[in-house]
């Protein structure tokens, strides 16, 4: 909500700097931003009460001296012949009606007026809107006016099943469906009600006679209508929140004193139809519970004064104003007491919690974590959202969208998906494993927590592995080591299916977590967590590229030297690097070494020159050394 | 000069695999709560409506209960949980007080843009006993970010709304540029919530804390795109080894 710190000023004779009104709004829980004297506050959802300058005057008032009064119609107003019906009072339990006649509409409007819409950027209407809308600004009550011109015989509420199109006062044609609260007339939606009304009533510039609707409906009834028919609605999103259905008399001679103030009114009529007349909730004095749940020694005349100032009646009990639909028990109070305090203001009170930790819970798995990470796996974790579905396949009702309509009822197809990834980024040894909940239809807690595990590609990055591939044996010793073979058989998935030219075998294994024997795990492999983060470093989209070297060392004396140069290699553009291949050649005496470079930019695809100044620029020191090659470069 | 039968080859060490950086994040906290004396519980991630909604006094009104903000599953009848909370009611209906519990898990939340997934991480804390107060819910919440945090972080309260705490709070730090960041949600247990839960609220009080993983991750190892956590990119994992 935004409101302009002047408007705000006009309730406060001390007139406070915006400074002071942002720290104290802050306190009191309304986080905001200022820009241009412009305080624009998110509310939250349970103080609909301050969605208004009064509502947040209001508040403040605990702070400062706060004039509330503000001019308004005073003179007695015949009462109105009006035809109305209430068809779901439990929706709408109380509705007024006030009928206005001008003798002419006028766009010249006094400072305030005009002030609302230019400081907050808020495009006129008309005459009747404008003041409703500023009505609504000021005081929090939405109201809607109806060009009375256009109504014909009785005006009808209820909430009924739609399917008609509705042509909102904004020009916008929606289809109504499903239950909705309507205003009707002349067998006609005119109003979706605390929402939008329609085109067909809707004021104009040549509108003389309005009949405004003042209303309160309950927020259940307007709740998701905004998003259902994609419509902004500032008076849904209070509805939504809860107005104060003792107001209407006040909003109304408000709404007649300003038409007042610029133009000359023909007629008055005003006629209210209340279903259920509102008792304010009283709860318990009790200052002594508030202590106990803030831990704090607040007398009980800070408590009453404070709830005073905050608009609650104080006799034998504490009344709860009608505006504070919030509050319902000492625990609502206590908060009133601590954002007057501020919560920051509250010492702290030490706590210690006695300790009766069950060790050990969670150290199978964790244990498990650890000798896969040792091993070379890659711990994932995917959203569970699938277009795959089995006959136990659990449905989302309101999936994101149609490719994520089921729970996976198992982690291959993402492990799938996570490796044919990590393939196209050029990875050629991929081992990665997930530990989830997994959902069947009839899932029993826990009953379903499961580990996949993926392997392809080489077995690893040095001159061992290299030139081997994963295979079912190596796989399967994994698994050895904390599964029994009956619990977890091993799958060739075949490549035939997919939409990829790499050619290594991909292996897959999965099995329930509680079939992890973690007796044959070492403990010494089990890591705690670390308190020490990495600094993450972004990585990079473009691609990379490799570039194989084979070194010929014959003077075997800077051999160390040559593995010292290469396991330190370090430059901008290489992103890593490894030796591949170990081999004495006896007959010649004489070391190979098969080198592999991998070269990545951040910012840029590298050419073939960059890449060969880069590569030159690493090999340089190393075929300095006496006696080492690289045979045809 | 070297005997050619000396030439060792050059080591050829198995690389390392990495731990997920967010469950590296759960495993830091969960040993901080811990150590503060908090056992570890965990619940399921298909609830009713009635443990995610309901006993938590999530009224039927409540924007969180429509359709664009919640998964719901098998024809309405459950919701995905949209928070870790449900785990405190199935602990507090199967115990009495004093409780000291904390739960790590997914959540899920009908949302997907760029600073929002649809799946995230919570850990949530609850205590109850015969004496909680919120000054002592401050103490805890500065002692779990002193643990989190540097020693020097700056912290602040202020009052916000969740329907299962009264009185609520939202609880910032104060970033190296300066900028106030939220951190976590926290409050004293809504009296109605421990009834709901067949706990006496006459006798008892309780305080409950909810952190999101994904950002306390993002801050401690300087990620800035929360989308990021879930690519299954390995150049990404690879990092937090």
């Amino acid at each position: 909500m935004k409101i302009f710190y002047q408007d705000l000023l006009r309730f406060f004779p001390t007139k406070p700097s915006i400074e002071d009104l942002s720290e104290k709004l802050f306190q009191l829980g309304h986080e905001h931003e200022i820009e241009n004297d412009v305080i624009d506050i998110e509310i939250t959802p349970n103080r609909g009460d301050c969605l208004s300058l009064l509502g947040l005057a209001r508040d403040l008032n605990v702070f400062y001296e706060v004039d509330f009064k503000l001019d308004s119609y005073n003179s007695p107003i015949p009462e109105s012949s009006i035809q109305f019906k209430n068809l779901s009072p439990k929706i709408m339990p109380k509705v007024t009606f006030l009928e206005i006649e001008v003798t002419n509409q006028t766009n010249k409007y006094k400072d305030y007026l005009e002030s609302y819409f230019k400081n907050l950027n808020i495009n006129k209407n008309n005459f009747f809107t404008d003041i409703s809308n500023y009505v609504s600004y000021e005081l929090g009550q939405p109201t809607h006016c109806f060009d009375l011109n256009k109504l014909k015989g009785e005006i009808i509420f209820t909430q009924k099943k739609c399917s008609e199109e509705f042509k909102t006062l904004l020009g916008s044609k929606i289809s109504l469906s499903g239950s909705n609260c309507i205003f009707e007339n002349n067998s006609k939606i005119i109003s979706l009600a605390g929402v939008m009304g329609g085109a067909e009533t809707a004021c104009s510039a040549r509108t003389n006679k309005v009949l405004v609707e003042c209303a309160y409906f309950t927020p259940e009834s307007i709740l998701g209508k905004t998003t259902k028919y994609n419509i902004q609605s500032e008076s849904a999103y209070k509805f939504e929140r809860g107005v104060d259905i003792t107001s209407h008399d006040k909003v109304l001679r408000r709404f007649i004193k300003i038409v007042d103030e610029h133009s000359k009114i023909k007629s008055l009529r005003i006629q209210t139809f209340n279903e259920q007349p509102h008792k304010d909730n009283s709860i318990e004095i009790d200052h002594e519970k508030v202590n106990k749940i803030l831990g704090t020694s607040i007398s009980k005349e800070f408590y009453i004064d404070t709830l005073k100032k905050l608009g609650f009646k104080v006799d034998s009990s504490i009344l709860v104003p009608s505006y504070r639909s919030d509050i319902s028990n000492q625990n609502d109070l206590s908060e009133e007491i601590a954002r007057v305090i501020g919560y920051n203001n509250i010492s702290r009170n030490p706590i210690s919690i006695v300790k009766d930790i069950k060790a050990g819970k969670s150290l199978p798995k964790n244990l498990l974590r650890s000798y896969l990470k040792k091993n070379g796996f890659t711990e994932v974790i995917n959203f569970p959202f699938t277009a795959l579905s089995s006959k136990d396949s659990i449905m989302i009702d309101n999936p994101l969208d149609k490719n994520k309509k089921f729970l996976r009822t198992g982690l291959k197809e993402s492990l799938l998906e996570n490796l044919l990834f990590n393939e196209r980024r050029q990875k050629d040894s991929i081992k990665l494993y997930e530990i989830s909940d997994i959902y069947v239809d009839g899932f029993e807690k826990n009953k379903n927590r499961k580990i996949g595990i993926i392997v392809s590609g080489i077995m690893g990055h040095n001159h061992n592995d290299f030139s081997k591939k994963i295979d079912e044996d190596y796989f399967q010793k994994i698994l050895n080591k904390f599964l029994n073979k009956d619990d977890c058989k091993i799958e060739y998935i075949n490549r035939g299916d997919l939409d990829t030219k790499i050619k290594s075998d991909i292996f897959y294994a999965e099995t329930e977590v509680n079939n992890i024997q973690a007796e044959n795990l070492s403990i010494d492999d089990f890591q705690i967590a670390s308190k020490d983060f990495i600094q993450y470093a972004c990585i990079s989209e473009f691609p990379s590229s490799t570039r194989d070297f084979s070194f010929s060392i014959d003077n075997l004396s800077n051999y160390n030297d040559v593995i010292s140069h290469l396991e330190n290699l370090s430059h901008p553009y290489l992103k890593t690097s490894f030796i591949f291949d170990f081999y004495k050649n006896e007959k010649l005496c004489l070391v190979k070494l098969g080198v592999r470079m991998i070269f990545q930019s951040n910012i840029k695809t590298l050419s073939d020159d960059e890449i060969k100044e880069s590569s030159l620029d690493l090999l340089e020191p190393i075929l300095n050394l006496d006696g080492v090659s690289i045979p045809g470069l | 000069m070297s005997s050619f039968d000396s030439i060792e080859p050059p080591l050829a060490s198995i690389e390392e695999g990495s731990l997920h950086p967010i469950n590296q994040t759960i495993d830091f906290l969960m040993e901080i709560l811990t150590n503060l004396g908090f056992d570890q519980t965990d619940g399921p991630e298909i609830e009713s409506e009635m443990f995610n909604f309901d006993m938590l006094n999530i009224k039927e009104t409540h924007p969180a209960r429509q359709m664009h903000d919640t998964f719901y599953v098998q024809k309405k009848n459950n919701v995905l949980r949209t928070h870790t909370s449900p785990v405190q009611i199935r602990t507090m209906l199967n115990s009495q007080p004093p409780i000291a519990l904390v739960s790590a898990g997914k959540v899920y939340r009908k949302d997907d843009d760029a600073t929002h997934l649809p799946m995230f991480h919570q850990i949530e804390g609850i205590l109850v006993n015969d004496k909680v107060t919120f000054a002592q819910l401050k103490d805890l919440i500065y002692k779990i970010l002193l643990e989190i945090f540097d020693d020097d972080i700056k912290v602040r309260f202020r009052p916000s709304y969740f329907p299962f705490t009264e009185p609520s709070a939202e609880v910032d730090i104060l970033s190296k540029n300066g900028n106030w960041l939220e951190i976590l949600g926290c409050g004293i247990v809504n009296p109605i919530v421990l009834e709901n839960c067949k706990i006496d609220s006459n006798l008892n009080s309780g305080l409950a804390f909810g952190l999101g993983v994904e950002r306390i991750a993002m801050l401690k190892y300087g990620v800035n795109d929360i989308r990021d956590f879930y690519k299954s990119n390995l150049d990404f994992l690879e990092q937090f080894k």
